[in-house]
């Protein structure tokens, strides 16, 4: 994507950024958690765009086995990356507010542990990809590994809550029930999140075929 | 600690953008790296030209 | 029928060449003995609690000895090119995979039933359930350890970190299969017989199994071929 149109979507994103910061300062406090409840229009945001960004994967993954563009390897690397970058802000921001509402930095809470087995399984991947040389090759593997990682996830989540099922259960979001409001709020902060994750998606595309411009520079420097 | 949390809330607002910087510094800084290796292999191609 | 005949001859050819050697069991099996005796100084092994997470206890060493079967199995045929000389066989590139995890199945259950009596023997356990309830769910856990097992060897043979790769790759994704095997290993070491609950993880077991299974043959060409 062209230059300005990023910089247009990131300052998009910063003022509604903004807009959102000054609503929430105004909606009252939750009852049971304080002022701190407002980390989840940060948090949820970010759990959303790392799972879109992992879906957006297995997509392109599929859609490289099948066409063979390397355009869609590149766009593969870069949702994952943008996904796990989200990812590791949810789990932080996750952490915090457990530290402060449950008073422990971590439970073994079937959400968070399949958020921590999912940025492994993903994590993974960014590794494998380090570990394969010749650029088709390392295409192949990492959409192979992807495919795998994705079918994972939902099985995780599964056994994970079946399994603590046996188990006394942490509390969690105490009701589940949310006000309308904090509803629109969560997605209205979801969009500056997903402006900014596509632009780091762009940057990280063109990163890639800057790569590749690379190897073919190399290659033809050998050749002369 | 405060009856509304409001430290805490900074923190975790504050790691969530922190993370993210987090991220952005590390693109810029492969950005970097990717220019001044094209850079180079390109003054090398001329040279050799 | 010709398909069941390529992948046993596969199954046998691997199981041939391991038991000529005997360097991927010989090194599983001390290798878990190591780690069982190394656990047993992690905690007091003789207490009943041990008794609570026995199963979990055994499927960690397992896992362990598996990654060291699965590394060889495909890292094996790398001299001599002889995974070149496999792929142009007129053997399918499934049932070479399959004919594999086969043979890592047989390879690692025996590994597991050598590792099953040590263990009883030195945490003071016993099979309070039937043993062939027990080895079941150890087929079918180790079922689903080698299939994702084999599918990685394939993945990552050509790699340049491949021993550190596999296990880095595999564990993650065999989460789901271990929590299964362990929950249903800890109730048959302690009780007679499963109740409803846990037969829903048995089917579990089977779910991972097939949904795997089925991956791996989709997907085993892309990564063998190209």
């Amino acid at each position: 994507m062209r230059k300005p149109v990023l910089l247009v979507m990131i300052g998009v994103a910063g003022l509604l950024l903004v807009r959102n910061l000054l609503v929430m300062a105004q909606l009252p406090d939750e009852v049971m958690q304080g002022a701190i409840f407002r980390i989840i229009f940060f948090h949820v945001p970010a759990a959303w765009t790392a799972f879109l960004g992992f879906f957006a994967a297995l997509v392109a993954s599929i859609l490289y086995l099948v066409r063979g563009n390397l355009k869609f390897d590149a766009f593969a690397v870069a949702v994952t990356e943008v996904g796990l970058a989200f990812g590791a802000a949810n789990l932080i921001s996750g952490m915090i507010w457990g530290r402060e509402i449950w008073g422990i930095w971590w439970t073994w809470d079937p959400r968070l542990t399949s958020m921590l087995v999912c940025w492994l399984l993903y994590s993974g991947y960014l590794m494998l990809r380090r570990a394969v040389e010749e650029p088709t090759q390392r295409a192949r593997v990492s959409a192979v590994f992807s495919i795998f990682a994705f079918a994972d996830v939902p099985i995780v989540w599964f056994s994970i809550k079946w399994w603590r099922t046996q188990h006394p259960q942490p509390v969690v979001w105490g009701g589940g029930s949310m006000d309308p409001s904090y509803w629109n709020m969560l997605f209205l902060n979801w969009i500056p999140f997903l402006l900014l994750g596509l632009v780091f998606v762009a940057i990280r595309m063109r990163q890639e075929s800057a790569k590749r411009e690379i190897d073919a520079i190399r290659r033809m420097a050998h050749a002369i | 600690m405060d009856s509304r949390n409001i430290t805490f809330m900074f923190y975790g607002l504050a790691a969530v953008w922190a993370v993210l910087a987090i991220y952005v510094g590390m693109l810029a800084a492969r950005e970097r790296n990717l220019k001044r290796e094209l850079e180079g292999l390109r003054h090398m191609v001329e040279e050799r030209k | 029928m010709r398909y069941a005949r390529q992948i046993l001859t596969v199954a046998f050819k691997d199981l041939r060449s391991e038991l000529r050697t005997k360097e991927a069991v010989n090194a599983s099996v001390s290798f878990s003995l190591v780690i069982l005796i190394l656990f047993s100084f992690a905690f007091d092994p003789s207490a009943e609690s041990t008794r609570e997470f026995s199963g979990g206890l055994l499927w960690i060493v397992f896992a362990f000895a598996g990654a060291l079967i699965l590394n060889r199995s495909f890292a094996r045929e790398l001299q001599n090119d002889c995974l070149d000389a496999l792929l142009a066989s007129p053997v399918p590139a499934s049932a070479l995979f399959l004919g594999k995890s086969v043979a890592n199945l047989l390879l690692l259950l025996a590994v597991e039933l050598v590792g099953l009596p040590v263990f009883l023997v030195f945490y003071n356990a016993r099979i309070v359930g039937s043993f062939w309830t027990l080895f079941g769910v150890m087929a079918l856990a180790t079922w689903g350890l080698t299939v994702v097992g084999t599918m990685f060897s394939a993945l990552t043979v050509n790699l340049r970190l491949r021993e550190l790769m596999l296990p880095m790759l595999v564990y993650p994704l065999m989460i789901p299969c271990l929590m299964a095997a362990i929950q249903l290993t800890t109730v048959l070491l302690g009780e007679p017989s499963l109740d409803a609950g846990q037969m829903v993880w048995l089917r579990f077991l089977v779910g991972f199994d097939v949904i795997f299974t089925a991956l791996a043959v989709a997907l085993v060409d892309t990564v063998l071929v190209g």
